[in-house]
């Protein structure tokens, strides 16, 4: 997913960071943003809370006792709770707790069983046959079948529900057809019966049973989605471990937990409030009053945060499968030399710029982040090093030094990051000048040829795998779609061709390093860091995680009101 | 009493002014540090005012003290060349509307509500946001949505004049229209402008520091003030001075103009014409 430089300040279960331009809103909508934290900011004597209409919670029964009521915080509503829909981090933090999907992540990142108890992979990596869980209901008490999943699938492949994920189920046998209309049903999809599910695809596909992981793939009751048309995202059912009790647009949304759920004595919670419209600065503050549990750390605070020793047992982090970069146009002159490049990754330096985060990040060798599963690369990425860039700015004949634009869209943790970028170049006679620009906007002139020599931008993972980095962005193939750097390799095209559809996943690994070291060497884009999502949880709060890939996961969360 | 009065808080005012033009002009030479660079051996932390860093360091690890004085050229130069444009408008429509009267008054007067009709900083952040932000944007910018208050004051200063005898004599004596506006009838709405020209100008550094905290003024790396703000509300609790020593700088450029315009109106009264 495509995503803008990542924001330090809000945990990553709640963060709003859009996966897609869509769900943005223009110049208006920071000006916008930057007035309502600036009244917030003001009604900080008034605390925003919990009062207001009293919700009622099931008494809490004596002896061994699990349960509570998580509450938290987020400066911005829930863009949609339609699985299909949704494509942001935000949505994915409350569909993940209305529905499933057939297989999930484990803490480390690799595929589990979820609703699918057991699967099948017949040997052509073609044909799948999956295994439900049987005696699953939705949370309305109707039964979720193999016929259900059929039906969410084509609910995301039908175009008139304008559903983003449509793209991850192309694969699947009849979907072409399916979406041009030429067919009811997607012929690779079928229910032999109420717990069996199979699906066939046009070509072998090691990513797809990721794809199923996805929150597009997440099992809804098709008949009475399809009923409910756009009244599904404010009426959700599902069969995940919680249903919603209320959302008040701007105001709060309220889960309660889901009697019906499939794992016994789960979830732990009774419900989760979770306010909207509060910025982070406030949600801090209310954090250390005792009015959330979970909360992000303001960068201002950070810094005394970590040092504070009374804290360490509360603070949790995950570094995340997202890298952030400065994307640099291969086609304009005179980043179309490649010394210019390697020099620009030379002259910026990395530990400056995760200073400026409060250490939150780790440094970036190669394009995808360390801690995939199973995926080694030995890229040793470039240190800092002015001299080496001076030289290598010489060799190109530009020793001189030359002036160009980095574009931004424009943060105030973005500027202070381009600053100090624009400095580090200055150190090495490269003038940058910074332009801010409306994340709209920025989107569009990226995809234009010749036309943005600089860029900062980031990528997290749709899926731990490294073609999910290698082949997305920087694929020549890719042109008009995620490489704005316009960068093109045979030689990478070449590896990367063959990596594609190989079964054998040490060997699909092995050309995906050799993929990482060409594109390293080559250097389309300064590789900047992968940041650290830090969280702080009130020590109330027991079980609750962090995820690398997913929004953080509240089934077996639990509050102690006695601590 | 009062007149002694007026005379002091002009001094004052004037006294403060060269303050501010000695630290504009001479900021740059005077200033310890490069106010774009990190100087500070920390970065994401501020440090508190103390030597070398007089006022403290911002979370880039720049000097405050050599951004404030880089800051003060800026706002200055906003101030007083945005308040040339606005005072220029505003008194051209205000002479030609109110010597001329009738139908180009009524025009004139009308367009001029419809100005006042939108609230400035509205305007001028719409109008910022189409153009793009550069030093000559706010120039243009502030001049336009400000030049109404000076309008409306001149017209009804000229709708006085126009009718003294001097004004008579003068076209009895065959003078122009041109003639009379510029020799007879502006020479002595002078003071009147002089007290707009120093009101306007505190004006227009608030207006501009306004843009520059919604994002909107001087883009980076120039140092503003307004930025300064702007990049300080998240430290207000743990850096208070990143705020405070922007803030205060506001407060005297804006306290010293308006004590130059209070001191030419003799204490409050009108201007002798």
């Amino acid at each position: 997913m495509r995503r803008r430089r990542v924001r330090q300040r809000a945990p990553a279960a709640f963060a709003s960071i859009p996966r897609t331009a869509a769900s943005n809103s223009g110049p208006g909508g920071r000006l916008g943003a930057r007035l309502i934290v600036l009244a917030l900011a003001l009604a900080t004597t008034i605390p925003a809370c919990f009062r207001g209409d009293r919700l009622e919670w099931p008494p809490r029964p004596r002896g061994e006792w699990r349960g509570g009521v998580l509450r938290l915080a987020a400066r911005e509503d829930v863009p949609t709770l339609d699985p299909a829909l949704g494509y942001d981090t935000r949505s994915w933090f409350f569909e993940q707790h209305l529905f499933e999907t057939l297989v999930t992540y484990d803490d480390e990142n690799a595929l589990v069983p979820a609703l699918a108890e057991r699967w099948e992979v017949a040997s052509d990596l073609r044909r799948y046959r999956f295994h439900l869980v049987p005696g699953v209901v939705f949370s309305d008490g109707s039964p979720l079948t193999a016929a259900d999943i059929v039906g969410s699938l084509e609910r995301v492949l039908d175009p008139r529900t304008r559903s983003q994920g449509a793209e991850y189920y192309r694969g699947i046998r009849g979907a072409r057809d399916f979406i041009a209309g030429r067919t009811a049903q997607v012929a690779g999809l079928a229910a032999p019966d109420a717990t069996t599910l199979t699906v066939e695809l046009d070509a072998p596909d090691p990513l797809f049973l990721h794809k199923l992981a996805l929150m597009f793939a997440a099992v809804v009751p098709a008949t009475l989605a399809r009923a409910l048309g756009d009244d599904f995202a404010s009426r959700p059912v599902g069969s995940g471990p919680f249903v919603l009790r209320e959302w008040r647009r701007g105001e709060r949304i309220v889960l309660a937990r889901n009697p019906r759920y499939r794992r016994p004595g789960l979830p732990y919670l009774d419900g989760v409030v979770e306010l909207v419209s509060v910025n982070d600065e406030l949600a801090w503050l209310m954090f250390e009053s005792g009015e959330l549990d979970v909360a992000g750390i303001p960068p201002a605070d950070f810094p005394a945060v970590k040092r504070d020793p009374g804290r360490a047992g509360q603070l949790l982090h995950a570094t995340t499968l997202t890298t952030a970069y400065i994307g640099l146009n291969c086609e304009m002159p005179p980043l179309d030399d490649r010394r210019v490049r390697q020099a620009f990754n030379y002259a910026v330096s990395k530990t400056d710029l995760i200073a400026l985060l409060a250490g939150r990040a780790v440094p970036a060798r190669g394009i995808v982040p360390p801690n995939l599963p199973a995926y080694r690369s030995d890229v040793d990425g470039y240190p800092h090093d002015p001299a080496r860039a001076r030289a290598l700015l010489a060799e190109a004949g530009r020793g001189d030094g030359f002036a160009t634009e980095l574009w931004t869209q424009g943060s105030d943790l973005d500027l202070k990051l381009a600053q100090k970028v624009q400095q580090d170049l200055a150190r090495v006679g490269v003038t940058l000048a910074i332009k801010q620009v409306a994340w709209s906007a920025f989107l569009e002139a990226i995809r234009q040829p010749r036309t943005v020599p600089v860029f900062d931008l980031g990528w997290s993972a749709d899926f731990p795998d490294p073609s999910n980095f290698l082949d997305v962005l920087f694929h020549s193939r890719q042109r008009d779609a995620n490489n704005h750097t316009f960068y093109a390799s045979a030689e990478l095209d070449r590896l990367l061709d063959r990596a594609r559809g190989l079964a054998d996943r040490a060997e699909r690994y092995r050309l995906y390093a050799e993929a990482e070291r060409v594109l390293v060497e080559d250097a389309p884009v300064i590789f900047l860091y992968h940041p650290i999502t830090y969280v702080i949880r009130h020590p109330r709060v027991h079980g609750y995680r962090i995820h690398a890939l997913l929004p953080a996961r509240l089934t077996e969360v639990w509050v102690d009101p006695d601590t | 009493m009062a007149k002694r009065g007026a005379r002091g808080t002009l001094a004052a005012g004037l006294l403060m002014a060269a303050v501010l033009v000695a630290a504009a002009l001479a900021g740059p030479v005077v200033a310890p540090y490069d106010p774009t660079v990190s100087a500070a051996p920390q970065l994401a932390e501020p440090m508190p005012p103390a030597a070398p860093f007089y006022l403290g360091t911002d979370d880039l690890g720049r000097d405050v003290l050599s951004r404030l004085l880089h800051g003060a050229r800026i706002s200055l130069l906003v101030g007083v060349v945005a308040m040339a444009v606005t005072v220029t408008i505003g008194t051209g429509v205000g002479l030609t509307a109110g010597y001329f009267g009738g139908a180009v008054d009524v025009l004139l007067m009308r367009c001029t509500d419809v100005m006042l009709a939108f609230p400035g900083l509205l305007l001028a952040v719409a109008l910022v946001a189409v153009l793009r932000p550069s030093v000559w944007t706010i120039f243009v910018v502030i001049g336009l949505v400000s030049w109404t208050g000076v309008a409306r004051v001149i017209r009804s200063e000229v709708l006085s004049l126009r009718e003294r005898d001097f004004v008579l004599a003068a076209r009895a004596l065959g003078a122009g229209h041109a003639r009379v506006l510029v020799r007879h009838v502006l020479p002595n709405t002078a003071p009147t402008i002089a007290v707009i020209a120093a009101l306007s100008t505190s004006g227009t550094i608030l207006l501009d520091t306004g843009l520059s905290f919604l994002g909107l003024g001087v883009p980076p790396p120039t140092p503003t003030w307004g930025r300064m703000i702007q990049e300080a509300t998240t430290y207000y609790r743990v850096a208070p001075w990143l705020m405070l020593f922007p803030g205060l700088a506001v407060l005297f450029a804006v306290l010293t103009f308006n004590l130059i315009a209070y001191g030419l109106t003799r204490g409050g009264r009108a201007p002798a014409t």
